[in-house]
Order: C-alpha cells, then sequence, then structure tokens
C-alpha cells in the first residue's frame, strides 16, 4: 500500500457508508483533503443491502454508483478499507488517529478477474445477505463492491483454500502474509459516521426470533427482495420456501423501548410501509399485510406514501404493540395482542412475521478524546466540548438516508471550518 | 493542442488473451484505428503496464490514449493519466464476461472486440482534452435570501468558513419564524423541555461579523449570471437598490402558515381558536406568566391542541402533506401551559410523530410534565358555555366524546415560501404557439395567483426555483437532498421540504456548503454532481445556429439564456454537462471538447458491417453511462451473456442522444437500435431530471424517418431501465435480436 | 363529579397521581397496548390497564374506580416486564383498587374485594392469619349451602394441612394471636392515623 499522507488539515472521516461517502465527498470537492476510513471491505454500507428506496421506491445503487464515480474521479480523497478508527486523541485542529488495517490478503494488483473465486472450495455465511446464504472463501462482497477487489477471508488463510487462491491469481494479488497493521495519522477534523446495525431481533424474547423460522427481520426481508439475494428475489417463507398469503409486520421491535432501544428509529414505519409495496407489486391479491404499529411515523412530504398503502384494500393497520407470538400450524405463528383502538384482543395468525427491528448506534466507546459526550442513545450530539469531532448521518441520531445525507453534509462542513482555520494559522 | 498522437494499449490479461487474438486486435488499432502507437500488455493495469503508457505519454507524444481491456468502470485508479483524452475499449467487461466460451462463438466474439478497437480509436480521434474555461475568479461571497433561522444560520456558517454574506430579509427584522416564537423545541437532549430559541444570540452574532451585510426590508430585485459571478440587485423598500457580485445562492426563504380561516368547522374565527405562531405570541405575551386567552384575557386552565388540522387530507384546500413538526410544537406549547398556567393540556393526535432520539425523548418529557395525549379525531371545535368545546372520537376508548377548553390550538402546517413555479411562463409560451387557447387560459390564472418572485432570475427558463411537490423547492432525489435544478442555488429550511427548526439549521448548514461548493467550483470550471469536476462544457457554432431555442427550452438546468437575436448564451457555471442541448440540436452545432455529435456517430460508424447475407446483424445500444451502463457492468461479473451482434456505446444521459445517430445507424446498415435510459415520469431517476423523458420524446418521432426508409418500427426501441435490472438488460438486447431474425436483416448495408 | 367539564382535565389524573400508589406513572403511557396483550387475564377483566389508563385521562372517575378491572390482576409481573415505558402497572392497579376501596366504590360482591377484607379483619384481630377462620369465611361467603359443598371439596386439603401442622382444628375457638396485641392495635391505629393525614393533605 502507498504512504499515507495526512497533515492537520486533513478531514478524517470514519464509515463508508452513505453518509461517511457524502461528508468525504463533499468535504474533497470543496477541495479539502479527506481520508474515508472503512471498516469492512468495501464502501456503501447499509443501503447497499437495501433493494429500494423509500418513497421513491428506486434503487440505493443508482445513487451510489454516482457517488462510487465521484470518488474514483476525486484525488483529495484517499479511501482505506478493512479499517478502523481505534483511538482518537489531541484536540480540534490537532488530533492523532489510530488506524487498525486489517489484512485483505489481495493486494491491489486484483483485477476482479475472478479464477481465485472459481478456485476455492470453503463456503461461509455471507454477510452481505445477513448469513441468509452462503458466499466463497474468495468474494467480492457485491455487485456494486468497491474497490473492486477480491477478498479472502481470513478463515481460509493457513488452509488449502488460501492456498488455492494464490494460485489461481496470475496477478500476484493474493498475499497470504499480508498483516494487521496500525497508522498513526494527523488529522485536524474528523466526522464520525460508522452508522447503525439492526437491533438484535432474538433479545426481544417474546417474538421469538430465534425460534420460529417464519419471524424475519425487515432487513432480512429487504435481501429477499434483491434477484442476486438468498432467494432469487422472491419472497418466500424460510420453513418451507413457499411464497407467504398473510404477513404481519411488528413495528418498533426494539424501537421506543426502554427494554430494548429507548429512542425511535424513525426509518423502520417508512420501511414497512415499503416492504409491504413490494408484497403488494410481487403477490398482489394473494397476499395480505397487516402492520401492527404505536404510532406511523411517516413524516413530512412523505406521508403521501402512507396514505397510498392505506388505500391498498390488501394492507391493515392494526394500533398495537404486539404482546407476543406464539407457534401455529403448519409452520404459521400466532400473534397475541390487543388492538388498542376499542379494546379488542385478537390471536392473528400469520404465515410470515416481519420484526421492524430498529437502529442501534455503532459509536464505540473509548476511542475518542476525554471531554467527548456520547448521548445516552448511543449518538454524538452537536457540543461545543466534542471540538472537531462530529457526528454524522445514523451516528448523530437515527436518521432516513435522504436526512442522513443531509447531516453528513453539514458535519463536512463543520470540519472544513475546522480545517480552514489551520490553514489559516499555517498561512 | 499539439498534433493529436493516439496511444492504444491492449492488455491480454484477465482471459483476454487466451479467447481472443490479441495480435489482431493490436493490428485493427493499427489498421482500422490508426492508432501511432500500438502496444499489447499481460497486466495493464499493473505498475508496469501503466508505466508503458505513461512513458509513451512523456516521451513518445502520446495524446489521445486508448485503453483496450476492462470497463471505464474498472481500474480507473490505475487508468488515470493527466493532461490526455482517455477512453476504453470495452473488451472485458463488454465482450469477454458476456460471451459463451466456446469455439463455435469465437468468432463472433473476436468481431465484437475488433468492432469496440475500432469504436475507440474512431472516438478519440474526435476528443479533446477539457479545460475549465479559466474566465472566472473565485468569488467567496454568498447571498443568502431570508433571515430566519435558516438564513441566519447559513450567513453564520458562511462566515465561519470565509465567505462574504448579504443577508437578504423582506421584513424589518431578522429572525423568522422562530423569532416570533417563545421558545423552541431543543436539539439535543430532549428530555430538558422547551429551550430558548437562541434567535437573539445569533443576531447579535451577525451584526457583530464583518463578513455579514444585512439588507433589511429588502428584496431581491434581479439576479443575473451563473455561479461564480452572479450580479444581484437587492432592493429596499426605500426604493434604493444595492448591486453586488455573489457566487452562490442559498434560498431559506422559510414557510408561512396555512390559513386557517379555512378551517371553520374547527372554530377558526372564534378568537381563542388560534394556530400554532397565534399560541406562541400569546406566550410570548405572556413572557413566563400565565397564558391568557384573547377574548376576555381570562389565565387558560384548559387547552386542546387539534393536530393535523387541515393537513394530511385529500379534502380540498387542505395541505395533502405532514408538516413534521407540528407534533412536537404542540408539545412544546403544552409544556408551557402546564408550567405557566398548571393547565390541562390535552394534544389530540392520530399519529403522533416525534421521530428519532431526540423527538421520542421530548414526547417523553412531555408526558413527564403533565401533557394529556389522546388518539382523538377532531370533528368540531365550537363556542359553549362561554368557552369552546372540542367534539371528537376517542379511538382508544371507542367513543364519540367532547371536552371543554378555554382556548384551542390548531396544529395547521407549512406553506412553503417559495417563487412561482418558473415553467408556467415556458408552458404559456408553448400554449400561445400550439394556438391552445384553454391551456393558455389555464395558465394564465395560475400565473395570476402566483407567488411573487423571491430570486427575479434573468433565466430563460424562469425566475425562480423549480417546485417539486406541493410548492416546495426540494429535490427530487433521496441520496443527494441538495440536488438542484439551478445550479449554484440552494433551497434550505422548510422552503425546501417542511421540517422544525433543529431540521433547517442543518439543513442550512448542509446548504452552505453546497453553495461554497458552487463557488468553488465554479472557480475552476468545474461541474457539479453528478459529474463532479468535469471541466468539459457545450460550446456551439454560430454560423450554423438556426436560433431554434430547442436547446434553451430543453436544458433542464435553465443554463442556456438567448441573446436579442435568440442565440444560445452558455453558462459553464450552471451547466451539468449533461449534453441535453446537444441532443436537441437539429443542425447538430453543440458539441463538448469530448463529447459530441461526433464521437459517438463516428464510433458507430467505425463498426464494421457485415453484409445483408452474413446472418451477422448489428444492434446498436445507446446507454446511460450512470445507470444502464453499470447495469451492463454488473450483468457481464454475474456472468450474464447477450449476443454478439451488440455494440454498445455509453451516452452521458439518453438526453444528449442527438438523432442523427439513429438515422446514421440505419442508413449506414444497422438492424436495430436500443437506447436504454433511466425511468422518467413522476418518479424520475434521471440524474439529469428530464434527459430520459426528452429522449423518449425524440425517440418517438423517429417513426418517420423509419417510414421513409421503409424500415419496420420495431428496429428502434427505447426503454426505461434501473441500475439493478441487470437480468433484464440482457434479455432486452436478446429480444431486439430475436426481432431482427423475424423481420430480417436491414437492407441498408454497404 | 365525573361531568362534561371535567372530561380530560386533569382533575381525575391529579387526584390519582396524589393518592394512589405510583399514580404520578399513568401520564407515561404511549397506548401501546403491550401490557393489556400480555396479562393473563385478559380475558377476564372489561378493561384492560392501558385501557383504564386512558379512562383516567379521560375523566372518568366513577367508571375507574367503580369498575373491578384492577381487582382482577394476579401480581405476575408480566405487564411491568413488558412496559416500553417502565410503568409499574401491577403496582398501580392495586393502588387504584385500594384507593377504590376506601372510598367505598368498590362493586358490590367483587371476591377479590370481598376476601382482602376478610383477610385484613383475620389478621389484624390477633396480628397473626387464622387459617381455618379466613377458609371457613370464604367458603362461607355466598351462604349456608354453598358453604358446606365447598368445605367437603377443601376436606382432603384441610386434613393434609392439620396433619403437617399448617392449621389446628382448636383455632376455631379463637385461636393464638401474637405476643403484644395491644402494641400491634396501636401500629395499625398510627398507620392508618397517618394515612387518613396523608388522604386529607392530597384532597
Amino acid at each position: 500500500m502507498s504512504e499515507v499522507i495526512a497533515t492537520n488539515q486533513t478531514i478524517l472521516v470514519a464509515g463508508g457508508g452513505i453518509s461517511g461517502l457524502t461528508a468525504a465527498l463533499e468535504a474533497a470537492e470543496c477541495g479539502k483533503q479527506v481520508i474515508l476510513v472503512e471498516k469492512g471491505p468495501t464502501v456503501g454500507g447499509r443501503v447497499g443491502q437495501l433493494y429500494k428506496y423509500f418513497p421513491k421506491l428506486c434503487f440505493p445503487t443508482c445513487g451510489l454508483e454516482i457517488q462510487l464515480r465521484r470518488l474514483k474521479a476525486n484525488k483529495n480523497v484517499r479511501l482505506l478499507t478493512m479499517a478502523e478508527v481505534t483511538g482518537i486523541s489531541g484536540e480540534a485542529g490537532n488530533y492523532t488517529a489510530s488506524i487498525k488495517l486489517s489484512p485483505r490478503y489481495i493486494n491491489e494488483n486484483c483485477t476482479a478477474c475472478g479464477e481465485c473465486g472459481k478456485a476455492v472450495e470453503g463456503e461461509y455465511d455471507d454477510e452481505h445477505n445477513y448469513g441468509m446464504k452462503k458466499r466463497k472463501a474468495a468474494y467480492i462482497p457485491y455487485n456494486l463492491a468497491y474497490p473492486q477487489r477480491y477478498v479472502l477471508d481470513p478463515r481460509a488463510v493457513g488452509t488449502d483454500d488460501g492456498e488455492r487462491a494464490k494460485a489461481a491469481c496470475k496477478y500476484n494479488a493474493v498475499d497470504l502474509d499480508m498483516q494487521e497493521e496500525t497508522l498513526e495519522l494527523n488529522v485536524g477534523a474528523v466526522v464520525w459516521a460508522t452508522g447503525w446495525k439492526p437491533y438484535p431481533a432474538a433479545k426481544i424474547q417474546p417474538y421469538g426470533y430465534d425460534r420460529y423460522d417464519n419471524v424475519i427481520t425487515n432487513v432480512e426481508f429487504e435481501r429477499m427482495l434483491d434477484p442476486f439475494g438468498p432467494t432469487g428475489g422472491k419472497i418466500v417463507r424460510p420453513s418451507d420456501g413457499v411464497a407467504p398469503k398473510n404477513i404481519a409486520f411488528i413495528q418498533c421491535a426494539g424501537s421506543r423501548d426502554r427494554n430494548h432501544l429507548k429512542h425511535c428509529s424513525r426509518i423502520c414505519c417508512m420501511a414497512s410501509l415499503k416492504q409491504t409495496t413490494y408484497v403488494a407489486e410481487q403477490l398482489g391479491d394473494a397476499c395480505k399485510s397487516t402492520v401492527y404499529y404505536i404510532d406511523i411515523r411517516a413524516i413530512d412530504r412523505i406521508d403521501d406514501f402512507y396514505q397510498k398503502v392505506q388505500k391498498d384494500p390488501n394492507v391493515s393497520f392494526v394500533k398495537s404493540k404486539v404482546a407476543n407470538i406464539v407457534s401455529g400450524s403448519n409452520g404459521n405463528v400466532v400473534l397475541n395482542g390487543v388492538d388498542t383502538e376499542g379494546y379488542n384482543r385478537y390471536a392473528n395468525d400469520h404465515d410470515l412475521v416481519v420484526l421492524a427491528t430498529g437502529m442501534e448506534s455503532t459509536v464505540p466507546q473509548g476511542v475518542f478524546p476525554e471531554g467527548t459526550v456520547i448521548n445516552e442513545h448511543g449518538f454524538i450530539d452537536l457540543e461545543e466540548s466534542n471540538g472537531a469531532i462530529f457526528g454524522a448521518g445514523c451516528s448523530s441520531d437515527a436518521l432516513d438516508v435522504n436526512r442522513a445525507a443531509q447531516n453528513a453534509t453539514a458535519a463536512a462542513l463543520r470540519a472544513i471550518q475546522v480545517v480552514t482555520k489551520v490553514a489559516a494559522q499555517e498561512g | 493542442m499539439s498534433e493529436k498522437k493516439i496511444g492504444a494499449y491492449v492488455c491480454s490479461g484477465c482471459g483476454i488473451g487466451d479467447r481472443l487474438d490479441v495480435n489482431q486486435l493490436v493490428n485493427t488499432a493499427k489498421r482500422d484505428g490508426k492508432a501511432n502507437e500500438v502496444k499489447d500488455h499481460p497486466f495493464l493495469c499493473s505498475a508496469e503496464g501503466v508505466k508503458l503508457i505513461q512513458d509513451d505519454i512523456d516521451n513518445n507524444g502520446v495524446n489521445r490514449v486508448v485503453i483496450v481491456g476492462c470497463s471505464r468502470r474498472a481500474k480507473t485508479e490505475a487508468f488515470s493519466f493527466e493532461n490526455v483524452a482517455i477512453t476504453r475499449a470495452n473488451i472485458r467487461e463488454g465482450v469477454l464476461w458476456v460471451r459463451p466460451d466456446a469455439p463455435e462463438h469465437a468468432e463472433t466474439t473476436q468481431e465484437m472486440a475488433d468492432d469496440y478497437v475500432r469504436m475507440a480509436c474512431a472516438e478519440i480521434k474526435y476528443m479533446g482534452i477539457p479545460s475549465g474555461s479559466g474566465e472566472q475568479d473565485l468569488t467567496r461571497h454568498l447571498l443568502v435570501v431570508g433571515g430566519g433561522i435558516s438564513g441566519m444560520t447559513a450567513a453564520i456558517e458562511a462566515s465561519k468558513t470565509g465567505y462574504k454574506v448579504e443577508l437578504v430579509e423582506k421584513s424589518g427584522e431578522l429572525g423568522g419564524m422562530v423569532g416570533k416564537m417563545y421558545k423552541r423545541v431543543p436539539t439535543k437532549n430532549g428530555l430538558q423541555g422547551p429551550v430558548d430559541t437562541g434567535i437573539a444570540a445569533m443576531v447579535a452574532a451577525i451584526e457583530a461579523d464583518a463578513n455579514i451585510t444585512v439588507h433589511l426590508n429588502s428584496t431581491v430585485s434581479k439576479t443575473e449570471g451563473a455561479p461564480g459571478r452572479f450580479d444581484v440587485e437587492i432592493a429596499t423598500e426605500s426604493g434604493s437598490t444595492n448591486n453586488v457580485r455573489v457566487g452562490a445562492i442559498v434560498q431559506a426563504t422559510g414557510f408561512k402558515p396555512y390559513d386557517m380561516s379555512q378551517l371553520p368547522e374547527l372554530g377558526a374565527g372564534n378568537a381563542d381558536v388560534v394556530d400554532q405562531m397565534g399560541f406562541e405570541a400569546l406566550a410570548k405575551a405572556a413572557a413566563g406568566g400565565a397564558i391568557k386567552r384573547p377574548s376576555d384575557g381570562k389565565e387558560v386552565k384548559s387547552v386542546a391542541f387539534v393536530q393535523c388540522a387541515g393537513q394530511r387530507s385529500d379534502k380540498p384546500g387542505h395541505l395533502n402533506y405532514c408538516s413534521g413538526h407540528c407534533c412536537t410544537t404542540s408539545i412544546k406549547q403544552a409544556m408551557y401551559l402546564r408550567e405557566q398556567n398548571d393547565a390541562t393540556a390535552v394534544v389530540l393526535f392520530d399519529d403522533l410523530r416525534t421521530p428519532g432520539a431526540t423527538g421520542e425523548d421530548f414526547y417523553r418529557c412531555g408526558q413527564e410534565k403533565g401533557v394529556t395525549f389522546s388518539k382523538g379525531q377532531v370533528s368540531g371545535v365550537a363556542a359553549a358555555n362561554g368557552g369552546l368545546e372540542v367534539k371528537f372520537k376517542d379511538l382508544i376508548l371507542n367513543e364519540e366524546t367532547a371536552m371543554e377548553a378555554d382556548l384551542v390550538v390548531l396544529a395547521t402546517g407549512m406553506v412553503a415560501n417559495s417563487g412561482p413555479n418558473p415553467y408556467l411562463a415556458l408552458d404559456l409560451e408553448a400554449a400561445k404557439a400550439a394556438e391552445d387557447t384553454a391551456q393558455v387560459a389555464v395558465l394564465e390564472k395560475q400565473i395570476e395567483v402566483a407567488p411573487p418572485s423571491i430570486l427575479n432570475l434573468q433565466y430563460r427558463q424562469g425566475t425562480d426555483l423549480p417546485h417539486l411537490k406541493h410548492g416546495f423547492n426540494d429535490s427530487h432525489f433521496i441520496c443527494f437532498p441538495y440536488e438542484t435544478r439551478r445550479t449554484g442555488i440552494y433551497a434550505a429550511g422548510p422552503v425546501r421540504r417542511p421540517m422544525d427548526a433543529h431540521q433547517a439549521v442543518e439543513d442550512a448548514t448542509g446548504a452552505t456548503l453546497k453553495a461554497i461548493q458552487a463557488c468553488e467550483n465554479a472557480a475552476l470550471g468545474r461541474a457539479a454532481h453528478p459529474r463532479s469536476g468535469d471541466l468539459s462544457y457545450p460550446s456551439f457554432r454560430k454560423e450554423g445556429c438556426t436560433q431554434c431555442k430547442r436547446c434553451t427550452v430543453e436544458c433542464p438546468f435553465g443554463a442556456i439564456n438567448e441573446d436579442e437575436k435568440g442565440y444560445p448564451q452558455y453558462n459553464e457555471g450552471r451547466c451539468r454537462r449533461c449534453g441535453t442541448c446537444m441532443g436537441a440540436c437539429p443542425v447538430r452545432v453543440i458539441s463538448f471538447e469530448n463529447y459530441s455529435v461526433e464521437t459517438v456517430g463516428q464510433q458507430l460508424k467505425a463498426v464494421d458491417m457485415p453484409d445483408e447475407f452474413s446472418e451477422k446483424p448489428r444492434i446498436l445500444v445507446l446507454a446511460c453511462e450512470n445507470d444502464a451502463y453499470p447495469a451492463l457492468d454488473m450483468a457481464a461479473a454475474k456472468g450474464n451473456t447477450y449476443n454478439p451482434w451488440t455494440r454498445i456505446i455509453p451516452v452521458r444521459c439518453l438526453g444528449s442522444t442527438n438523432t442523427i445517430w439513429i438515422t446514421d445507424a440505419l442508413n449506414s446498415g444497422y438492424d436495430g437500435v436500443i437506447l436504454l435510459g433511466c425511468q422518467k415520469g413522476d418518479n424520475y431517476q434521471c440524474h439529469f431530471v428530464k434527459g430520459s423523458e426528452i429522449a423518449h420524446i425524440r425517440m418517438s418521432k423517429i417513426d418517420d424517418t423509419l417510414k421513409s426508409l421503409n424500415l419496420e418500427q420495431e428496429r428502434v426501441q427505447t426503454y426505461e431501465v434501473s441500475i439493478a435490472d441487470i437480468d433484464r438488460i440482457p434479455q432486452i438486447l436478446d429480444d431486439m435480436a430475436s426481432t431482427i431474425e423475424k423481420i430480417g436483416m436491414s437492407p441498408f448495408k454497404f | 363529579m365525573s361531568n362534561q367539564i371535567e372530561k380530560y382535565r386533569r382533575s381525575f389524573l391529579s387526584e390519582v397521581e396524589a393518592n394512589v400508589e405510583e399514580g404520578d406513572m399513568v401520564k407515561m403511557c404511549m397506548q401501546c397496548g403491550v401490557c393489556s396483550g400480555s396479562c393473563p387475564m385478559q380475558n377476564h377483566w372489561e378493561h384492560p390497564p392501558q385501557e383504564i389508563f386512558m379512562m383516567i385521562r379521560a375523566g372518568k372517575r366513577e367508571e375507574v374506580l367503580s369498575s373491578s378491572s384492577m381487582w382482577m390482576c394476579t401480581s405476575c409481573y408480566n405487564c411491568i416486564a413488558r412496559c416500553p415505558r417502565g410503568l409499574p402497572i401491577t403496582h398501580i392497579m392495586h393502588g387504584l383498587a385500594t384507593y377504590a376501596k376506601r372510598l367505598g366504590l368498590v362493586p358490590k360482591e367483587q371476591p377479590t374485594a370481598k376476601f382482602g377484607q376478610m383477610f385484613w379483619d383475620n389478621l389484624s384481630k390477633k396480628g397473626r392469619v387464622n387459617e381455618l377462620k379466613l377458609g371457613l369465611a370464604l367458603y362461607f361467603m355466598n351462604g349456608i349451602g354453598p358453604g358446606i359443598k365447598k368445605s367437603l371439596e377443601m376436606q382432603d386439603v384441610g386434613m393434609g394441612m392439620m396433619k403437617t401442622g399448617r392449621m389446628n382444628p382448636m383455632e376455631i375457638l379463637g385461636g393464638h394471636s401474637i405476643k403484644d396485641t395491644a402494641g400491634f392495635s396501636k401500629m395499625l391505629a398510627k398507620a392508618f392515623e397517618i394515612e387518613e393525614g396523608n388522604i386529607k393533605n392530597n384532597g
């Protein structure tokens, strides 16, 4: 790897999802030097795992492609993948960031020709598909992954598969001796945009995510729709691969709940509404959707999306936090609870349940300088005492894609202000 | 620029050398492509391969580079050379990976690859090296229109970044709507309850800031120019004017409250029925003491907040959207009452919308302070027993009921303070030209009731930012909230989208970055997103121009003005380099240095055309480089295949497609033509807004050409595709091959 | 008190906040209904907890306090465990019941209330529970006939308790008491006085 150059006029962006990409590109297109650090092997983040965006029902890869083109064209951004910020010390205008680089075992020589992928035999759970399918030991995470380079699973190193991959590569790109490295970089400001992870659904014990095959999460449902996903784009019950006829969407599965996440995750209402349109499109009248909710938060001008879904006779809404899920017949499950509009108890049979699991912040503890405030929900507020460490996207609050990009653009300006000041002082 | 010297570099790696005759590719580049230097390498993207090319650039005068290998989307870091024009002959994703590896296909696969070499060499001959116009200076100066919290934020943030600001406010004071409030919802730690608005501090900061010039009682009476060189005339109420040059503009003109007089059923007209801003005025007057009702000055003891009043409803005159802030605003106001009046404050809502961490905290805070929440549908508010009676259905208790209140607050929505829809005037012009009197009447009526202009842009395409929906100047893109159809002008705050003060501050900060970026781009002649950094820009041959005005009308970004004779005037800074003007031009006088009627036309003509009896048809595909082309690359990477007759040319946007390409293709013997663009219509996904739509319109007129050539209509097909159509696009290509098989080869082969 | 004027006023809510154990948490309910759905007794009550909380906000004083719903709570704590807002629902239910009892608004023939009174009467006399008397009083609560029937049904249980020394037949004669019954009575009187004072102060 070529040398990474950074100074106290450089902006460090942690996280290569939509927020980090946006912050990095907006700052770079203002002429600033940016180091973009991504933990995984590819940029794109959570949005790369989504099938479509609400409310336009367009494909996330469409916008990602533009971001990637901006990234490829801009020499102000240095992208480091398989890299994690493990510590930041110092103060605004002069931070030292420690960055751990994990071995990819495939170097920049890789042409993505695919020979190593053909040569290896081992298969592992595919992270891009939340483990719903397998991938090879040498792989490209997904169609639009960038950098367009293979990754060798560390578990294959030291096995025959590692050797197979190495032997198959004509370009000397497989480097089984690659080691973990640590970089110490001087930077002037930090935009923290490590995004979110789905709340672990199994923790919501009464919903039996770990007990019932046909109880899945909203992010898994997204993967089902991808033509290259685990089901080839088909909506099916995991238990038997049959198309469901009666799906339940359970809102606030882990959000707005002091037992789980206290905060509202903002996106899940719109996400479920969007997913009912997938059902309508693919299964038509053959499948009903029921949304169990506390409040439908289809905020601002996209309320019309909610209105459109409400008009679909195959979609119904029940104001209720589902109490529990029990086993039914034929792989079905029974949802118990009370429709609070008029106190109607129900025990509803559904053949597939989608838990609208919330967003959990991934802002780490112990990485930032003393005095950096992380609020009780795990988000970074805009605080004077945070110096030049700015939360962006879902590191600042639970946000949808549009607001995350908006917020990341604002965070980029805040970082620019710091490094501009440094530049002025240094003349 | 010195003489063009072409270097073609053939990579034989990634299996290319195993399946294709690389020597033949080299010969094709030499013989047909007329390349001056042709070299091959087994691993062209390696340091050694790259050095081979760089050496030719440095030592052999090569200034036009053709990479014969992978797609232009791959290995971009390796193949990025300064001060030369570069193109690719995509024989990896475009040939090798989409063709089966079998001896019976070897011939046609080789033909495909040879054609791509010819095409790339033909293209590069007509490509120049774009360089910024260099006409512009860096103007570190912004115009911010609107002195509310959004505009003040933009001004302060711009100043902090070293920019000067002209801040124009229509009224006599800064502060806007938030300035009229008693307190505001906190931006963090929602459990703390309402906080100081911070407006006084912002006003003080602005007054003390030498970078910011405030123009009160002022409006923008004229805006001319382009990013980097907007000339703005600011008119004050007194009649004087100021002229300033700014680099970019933030429009933060906010909102006005919905006219509640349209809600008589909810008690509008009764003095004790107020909207949220009306209630803020009462709270501000109370200054921390007990809030009194307007009718008789009685201290209020019970107040009902009616959420979604006149909004989220498709009734005529209502707002058919959610204004986003009203739930938290009512909670905040109910908290005033709890603390200052010890009053009952009931929020009657349908869905309580307090999203995110701060939002939900604030809801809990309201509950802790004793605000009463009820899921209720209000049917009427009327005077009763010296107060008001609010009739509603309690949805939880499932009963029609009523409560008495001293005061009722209607949570009405936000109406954007945007300028008039700029396209009305153009549409009127078109309707008049078409002598459509009914449409003329409709449009004249719309123009009559339209609000006054805010920016007074001296643009061919109207005076203001285009509306997206419900009168808001929003971006249409989820990923790009600051996409704008008027480059260098960014809407921020509730004029862009309904939003609360916290969002408005974030939004204004983001918009300020985009405005600053527009200045920096303009100074270097660089394009804004999505062709960020592109230095090419259109120019036209005046002697050929017929002043037909199609380019000025069709430009999705209003970039082209007309001079008094009707010739187009390009504004580099406003231009997004999509080429829609180039596609529009019937006399083909518009071109970019590196993208023109010739660069595409010569490619399609460079394809070796087998004769009519060869059973080898040729299909020309013009594919949008933003979505269709990446989808083709991904299809290749996934191992999808398609027929070997297809020759694909990426275009900047389908809107840049000039019909001459289609005519030329048909005349030179192509058997089919496919155009692949993005989704058009209301949910358009075209990155250049109208490109795909315009292309579809143009192609609907190609039928005449087909008729005159006596060719079947099926030979030209236009599709809306997406980047996810990885399986569908190869199918579309094969469908055309089947169609040709059915209807026969084109007779126009020479 | 529950009239048009008081509907959705805070008066009853304030009354509950002041007089009912943890009644100040009622306002935190967001009507998700998970308590009602989680309650094992849900088929047995007229108004589930979340509805009771809404009725309190709506000012339905009589309907709430004279409801038998809160008497149905068996203290399983499912609702507390599940409540996303952390309302101590079980405690509030018992608090409401106690308050209703104090005001004399308990529905007549409410079995849980009756049993509660018997238990108290039994306990307060001698400072400890007289199992035999309590059992018999409970069986004969609804008259002699049903009492005999119930006693015969429970015969085996009674014998078992006697055998293991959990119940002494001699207790029918009065039974033994704690050492200082006078002191115990004084304590109860004092507690009663304090509570009365609280009630008076809170209105």
